[in-house]
């Protein structure tokens, strides 16, 4: 006998059943989940959904929920591709339902979706080569929010010319918002860029700091390895350090003409398009 | 010389435009080819500063554009996201777009988004709210929201009238625009068992803004709407039928997985041309 049709309302039928898309697995352990239970007796669901000709209610609901993960792999395979590759397809797709059970989207835009997916693979139980995994991730967010970020005019090099040279000890410089500068415990670098060689004889992934700073110019993303006295100098700039002291503190590192070397550096990145402008001074 | 739109806001025909995808950006800068209107995903270009506005600038500069969303959630339980509103209206005046389309569904609620087109309830409750909220968001854009039909996969028990009649109702209420999918009244029509033609028939054709064509993929139990194929002849017949009924109205054709090259993805869309033509001349020929 046909059961009488239940009308949940629009927000608990809404909440049902976004209860059972987001859960892993088949859908008839979905529709069994606790979230999903609290809504909904998965013994009443033939009185909500009505079945096909060829489909039960179930597995039309299955449809949705079938989906979900597949989207949610696809979207953070884009921000994420040398991770996607490092870890395996089945690893990788295991991560994500882990990932979006604990941060499910909640942006009108995918963009937003991985931000924590670093943080959340660093700490993460399971997962083979982790600690190198969660490193490349970062270089990974560093690169999809450099090629995000908010577009600004560059601080032409001829300036670093006309600047006054009493000017520079005081001088703070302002580095573009399509900048990041990361310090890294593997080379996540060298590996970023064999997966985008789609260069399969990969290099060491053993333990060795290495410095990469990225940024936008003429909208497309770069990448730069950097030394480590490179690397402290450029972070004391970006970290609005004066001039004068970053340079000081810079040269005590570094032998020979310690000046002659910061003040290279210093033009090559200007002419980069790292900067966007200089205060004080 | 292309016939006037009978829709009841004077919205031009546009002709017959394409999805603006990344995969085709070095060709469209490049070649700039003959294409008659681009509608670009809202959503994508929303939070960005770089090369996608970029790209976007450039063809807003030539072309005509119409945006159309996917995450206005204007079905949901959920208050309405007035960040996403308020990009939307910036994105639409820096394209100068020629209308603001989304769907009719819901994609998430208690503050999430699970990014797909959830199928809403056909009830009274159902119609009232999206109702009240379609007309917050004309308000906030100053414009008509213009809805899409979503393919969908499930019913409810609950649903107390066909999605047309709903759709129609809707309109009148909320006093706005349809962008027609054919494709999706065809997947939507073989996964329900519906008759597509009475779908088409049914729509108030002052109200349809646009025309969207797809192809979709047949699972044998049921129909998904994958956009990634060529439109199958039953849905272009459907195209015909309806295109009878509201004269030219822009169309534009849909391809997002295994996207083929620009030329084969407006060559598809270009056949919209004939069948608009082969309508007209059978049109003219009936009267």
């Amino acid at each position: 006998m046909p059961q009488p049709p239940l009308d949940l309302g629009l927000p608990r039928l809404q909440r049902w059943m976004q209860a059972v898309i987001e859960q892993p697995g088949a859908v008839d352990e979905a529709i069994e989940a606790e979230a999903a239970r609290a809504e909904l007796d998965p013994a009443d669901i033939g009185r909500v959904i009505l079945p096909s000709k060829t489909l039960t209610a179930v597995e039309r609901v299955g449809v949705y929920q079938g989906m979900y993960l597949l989207r949610m792999i696809e979207a953070l395979e884009g921000d994420y591709p040398a991770v996607a590759h490092l870890l395996g397809a089945d690893a990788f797709a295991d991560l994500v339902t882990r990932f979006v059970a604990a941060h499910p989207s909640s942006s009108y835009t995918f963009n937003r979706l991985g931000r924590q997916f670093p943080e959340f693979l660093r700490v993460s139980r399971g997962v083979r080569g982790k600690a190198f995994a969660a490193d490349l991730a970062r270089l990974e967010l560093a690169v999809t929010e450099v090629f995000d970020a908010p577009e600004s005019p560059a601080w032409p090099v001829d300036a670093v010319a006309k600047r006054p040279t009493e000017a520079w000890p005081g001088s703070v410089l302002r580095p573009i918002a399509a900048f990041r500068l990361g310090a890294y415990a593997y080379p996540v670098n060298a590996y970023l860029q064999s997966v985008k060689d789609e260069n399969h004889d990969h290099p060491e992934v053993g333990r060795k700091a290495t410095y990469v700073a990225v940024w936008r110019k003429r909208y497309e993303v770069w990448r730069l390895d950097l030394s480590k006295p490179a690397h402290d100098f450029l972070r004391a700039l970006v970290r609005g350090r004066p001039f004068g002291k970053a340079v000081a503190s810079a040269a005590r590192g570094l032998q020979g003409a310690p000046g002659e070397q910061l003040f290279r550096w210093l033009r090559d990145w200007v002419a980069e398009g790292m900067f966007e402008g200089v205060e004080g001074g | 010389m292309k016939p006037e739109a009978r829709n009841r806001w004077g919205l031009p025909d546009l002709g017959i435009g394409i999805g603006l995808r990344t995969v085709h950006y070095p060709h469209i800068l490049e070649k700039q080819p003959e294409v008659d209107f681009f509608e670009i995903l809202s959503e994508n270009y929303m939070d960005t500063g770089g090369r996608p506005l970029w790209v976007l600038d450039q063809v807003a500069d030539r072309y005509p554009i119409v945006l159309h969303g996917v995450s206005l959630n204007i079905g949901s339980a959920d208050p309405l996201d007035r960040e996403h509103l308020s990009k939307l209206k910036t994105l639409a005046a820096r394209t100068r777009a020629h209308w603001v389309s989304d769907h009719l569904c819901w994609t998430g609620v208690a503050g999430r988004n699970t990014h797909d087109l959830l199928p809403m309830p056909l009830t009274e409750e159902a119609l009232r709210h999206v109702a009240a909220r379609v007309r917050t968001v004309s308000d906030v854009l100053e414009r008509p929201l213009v809805l899409e039909n979503a393919s969908t996969y499930a019913e409810f028990t609950s649903s107390s009238m066909p999605e047309w009649e709903f759709f129609g109702r809707l309109m009148e209420d909320a006093d706005c625009g349809m962008l027609l999918d054919v494709n999706n009244v065809y997947v939507s029509a073989f996964n329900h068992g519906f008759d597509p033609e009475t779908y088409v028939d049914a729509i108030d054709p002052t109200r349809v803004a646009q025309y969207h064509l797809a192809g979709h993929t047949n699972k044998g139990t049921h129909i998904v709407d994958t956009h990634n194929d060529h439109v199958i002849d039953a849905v272009w017949q459907l195209y015909r039928r309806s295109v009878a009924r509201t004269g030219n109205v822009a169309t534009l054709l849909e391809w997002d997985a295994d996207i083929p090259a620009f030329d084969v993805v407006h060559a598809e869309a270009l056949k919209a041309r004939v069948h608009r033509r082969q309508e007209k001349a059978v049109a003219a020929a009936a009267s």
